[in-house]
């Protein structure tokens, strides 16, 4: 029951009419009869901070479980002993499966919240559920559907109809929306209290990634690469509702960063750097990290002759202001679209205090958190040919020439020569799903898309004339089998301590606990390895593609793993061929929730 | 004079029927709305939408470049053996079942069977099959619809997707929009 004295502990001396648990239960299930539900206290900056303890007390309150982005949880009932009595203790259909837009069907992205025995999840257009899981099943107690204009935003998402999550604050549920809306709901009674545009599908901008909690403000990123538009990443306070700041991660004439853009390209119009995976925050140093995503066009490199900051890159924001301490741009000239957009997880190894962050460009970066100074790097692929290494001093590719205006690195589609295999492929060594972080074992764990493919170059003569238009400057094509893995790389090291090998890639991302590690492949299966080995230990086959996060969470004394299960993104419609039995996964919409 | 009669009756005969030829032209019969939201429905279903867009333009992406069929220069029986069959190498996915079944008794795109689609040649099978009629509504949709237009309309966006959604505003920019109202079952 460390919950209910989690529970008690945080409102002691509060004035509540609170009730409580010898209620008798229907049956579980969305139509159920409702338990009596329990009032849950205010989320506040405080809890967020610590949100990393709550853990050990079965919560889930932050999209990556802490605001450091570890995804680890100290529960251990279900450990390397009893895993292997794991099963489904409920399931739960969700909606939100239809499509809209360029797109046929929506997907499950999100990783669930859990707070005080209740779950919180969204669906591809942004529904939010909140679910009572106490009593060993699961009851829906209210659904926010936001209406999401379907094809105004789906014409325009270039991956999926995804949400990868919501966020709790006070006493609301704080969600995205795809077309582009910050929403809050009132956690008890599922009405939304205000709503706010913060994105412009009108102009290629859409939200996928779950906000982020920092103090009283909401961290927004913004999706859109693909559609020429200048990526931001966007503070709305809580309370007032008003923007606090919005950093633009393409700078604008007269700014610094602006003479890595050469020639007469209107990047701060459609120089692309999208910011749509969620980031981490540090309150010590009040700082918030933050990965950027590829210059537009994507491919077409010669097009935005120049460095191209600060895409590809890792800013570190001051939280107050959005004003940039540092960054470190991984891939200058990016002819790719190696995305720098993944959590950038914080930890502290042998007294040096690290973000660790897996490109999509196949590398694992270390960079100190005071400065952005580079530590070390690692590929954590099986193969990696657009490069031949990183510099050991510098931090970027060894062929990487300052003086030149297009780089063309180990290879690269170029005007010259306009197709070009490379590895790992577009769709990156590690795409959005998060990695986890053992701070016991200092293991870090990657979800790997063992991949190479081919980039056809279409050069592009100016930006385009209309918004909403894809501006990439080529496309891609998978004449190879794509395959996947979970490799552990040693933090103390920087090396690979060992890899699981997959027969997909992971799309779904990982959790860690003290001696096991959760996640999934896209066929189905749920599986959990030895922290330490990576042997297999279990594994459940959900009948569904996964491609969202598991989680675990703590009600009535007992843990649970819960993972979302519902094939969408862009796997299915754009890199299929790659893996051809996929073809047969069916458009779902299902909450797993798994205990001994 | 008769003759006259005769002519100015024929002369304005005639350009009533120009006019009401005119006219039929920019009013479409109940006919051709039928046919057209067919077709649209195709089009949307088979999801040429994916990658050729709504208004048929085509250009980079994810799935590699599509082409424009506003440009095309295929003709129906040109366009209907390209959605049936696909294009090897490229992109276009083949829509009719079973077209390259290598035991089938005809081989009618390029005379390939499954055995020759390896390498250069692969064609990617659709996600939702077409039956013929279908595949021929579709080829008369483009035809009608998006072959040889100009840039995408106000009028052909509406068409397409109706006034729900805020889809259209680009090509309507003074237009003011409220956000939607969510609701919350519980």
């Amino acid at each position: 029951m460390k919950a209910d004295k989690l529970y008690l502990r945080l409102l002691a001396g509060a004035a509540l009419t609170c009730l409580v648990s010898g209620v008798a239960y229907a049956e579980g299930g969305p139509a159920a009869e409702k338990p009596q539900t329990v009032k849950s206290p205010d989320v506040t900056s405080q809890r967020l901070d610590n949100a990393d303890k709550e853990m050990a007390e079965g919560n889930w309150i932050t999209h990556h479980g802490d605001l450091q982005g570890h995804r680890f949880s100290p529960l251990d009932q279900i450990n390397k002993d009893t895993v292997k009595n794991l099963h489904v203790a409920w399931t739960m259909a969700l909606g939100g499966i239809e499509g809209g837009g360029i797109w046929t069907h929506g997907g499950l992205e999100g990783t669930p919240l859990a707070e005080n025995g209740y779950l919180y999840v969204t669906d591809g257009w942004g529904s939010v559920y909140k679910i009572d899981a106490r009593g060993g099943k699961g009851t829906l107690i209210w659904k926010m559907d936001p209406k999401t204009d379907h094809d105004w935003a789906g014409a325009v998402a270039c991956c999926g109809v995804d949400n990868r999550g919501a966020a709790l604050y006070k006493d609301l549920v704080i969600s995205h929306t795809l077309d582009g809306r910050l929403i809050a709901t009132d956690k008890e009674t599922g009405q939304v209290k205000w709503q706010r545009q913060v994105a412009n599908p009108d102009k290629g901008e859409v939200v996928t990634g779950a906000p982020l909690i920092v103090k009283n403000m909401a961290i927004t990123g913004v999706a859109g690469g693909e559609y020429g538009i200048r990526g931001w990443i966007a503070a709305t306070d809580l309370d007032t509702q008003k923007e606090v700041w919005r950093t633009y991660t393409i700078p604008s004439k007269g700014e610094p960063g602006i003479e890595t853009w050469k020639g007469n390209v209107n990047a701060e119009v459609a120089g692309g750097g999208a910011t749509w995976v969620t980031g981490t925050f540090e309150p010590s140093t009040n700082t918030i990290y933050w990965g950027v995503g590829n210059p537009g066009p994507d491919w077409d490199n010669a097009f935005r002759p120049g460095d191209n900051l600060y895409t590809d890159s890792t800013l570190a924001l001051d939280a107050d202001t959005g004003k940039i301490k540092w960054h470190f741009q991984q891939t200058p000239n990016d002819p790719y679209d190696f995305d720098s957009v993944s959590e950038n997880v914080i930890v502290d190894v042998d007294g040096k205090k690290l973000v660790l962050h897996a490109n999509r460009n196949g590398i694992g970066y270390a960079m100190n958190r005071a400065d952005g100074k580079f530590e070390w790097a690692v590929p954590f692929v099986k193969q990696l040919t657009w490069t031949k290494g990183i510099n050991p001093q510098t931090g970027k590719p060894v062929e990487y020439d300052p003086k030149k205006d297009v780089q063309g690195y180990n290879i690269a589609p170029h005007r010259g020569q306009p197709f070009a295999d490379f590895c790992p492929g577009n769709m990156g060594g590690k795409n959005w799903p998060p990695t986890a972080y053992n701070p016991d074992l200092k293991l870090w764990y990657i979800p790997v898309i063992e991949s190479c493919n081919r980039v056809t170059i279409a050069p592009e003569k100016a930006i385009p004339a209309k918004s909403r238009e894809f501006f990439t400057g080529g496309g891609p094509s998978q004449p190879v089998r794509i395959t996947g893995s979970l490799t552990a790389i040693d933090a103390t090291t920087g090396k690979v301590a060992g890899k699981y090998e997959t027969r997909f890639p992971d799309l779904g991302g990982v959790l860690a606990t003290k001696d096991l590690v959760f996640s999934s492949e896209p066929n189905g299966e749920v599986y959990a390895l030895d922290a330490k080995t990576l042997q297999k230990l279990w594994s459940f086959n959900t009948g569904g593609g996964v491609n969202a996060p598991p989680i675990t969470f703590e009600v009535d004394g007992k843990q649970y793993v819960a993972i979302l299960v519902g094939m969408g993104g862009a796997w299915d419609k754009w890199f299929i061929d790659a893996t051809p039995e996929l073809k047969t996964m069916q458009p779902g919409s299902m909450l797993y929730v798994f205990g001994l | 004079m008769r003759i006259s009669v005769l002519t100015s009756a024929a002369a304005a005969a005639a350009l009533a029927m120009v006019a009401l030829a005119a006219l039929v032209s920019a009013t479409p019969t109940r006919a051709e709305e039928s046919e057209a939201a067919l077709g649209r429905a195709i089009y949307a279903k088979a999801n040429c939408v994916g990658c050729h867009k709504w208004h048929g333009g085509g250009g980079g992406g994810y799935g590699g470049a599509a082409l424009s069929l506003r440009k095309t220069q295929l003709d129906r029986d040109q366009i209907i053996m390209t959605v049936t069959c696909g294009r090897p190498g490229a992109g276009m996915p083949s829509f009719l079942r079973g077209v390259y079944d290598d035991d089938a008794k005809e081989h009618p795109c390029y005379g390939f069977s499954q055995k020759d689609l390896t390498g250069d040649n692969h064609v990617v099978e659709a996600g939702v099959f077409l039956r013929p009629n279908e595949i021929a509504a579709v080829a008369d949709y483009v035809l009608a619809h998006i072959k040889g237009r100009g840039d995408p309309t106000l009028e052909e966006c509406l068409a397409f997707f109706g006034d729900k959604s805020r889809v259209c505003d680009i090509y309507e920019p003074k237009q003011s929009h409220k956000m939607p109202t969510p609701t919350t079952v519980n």
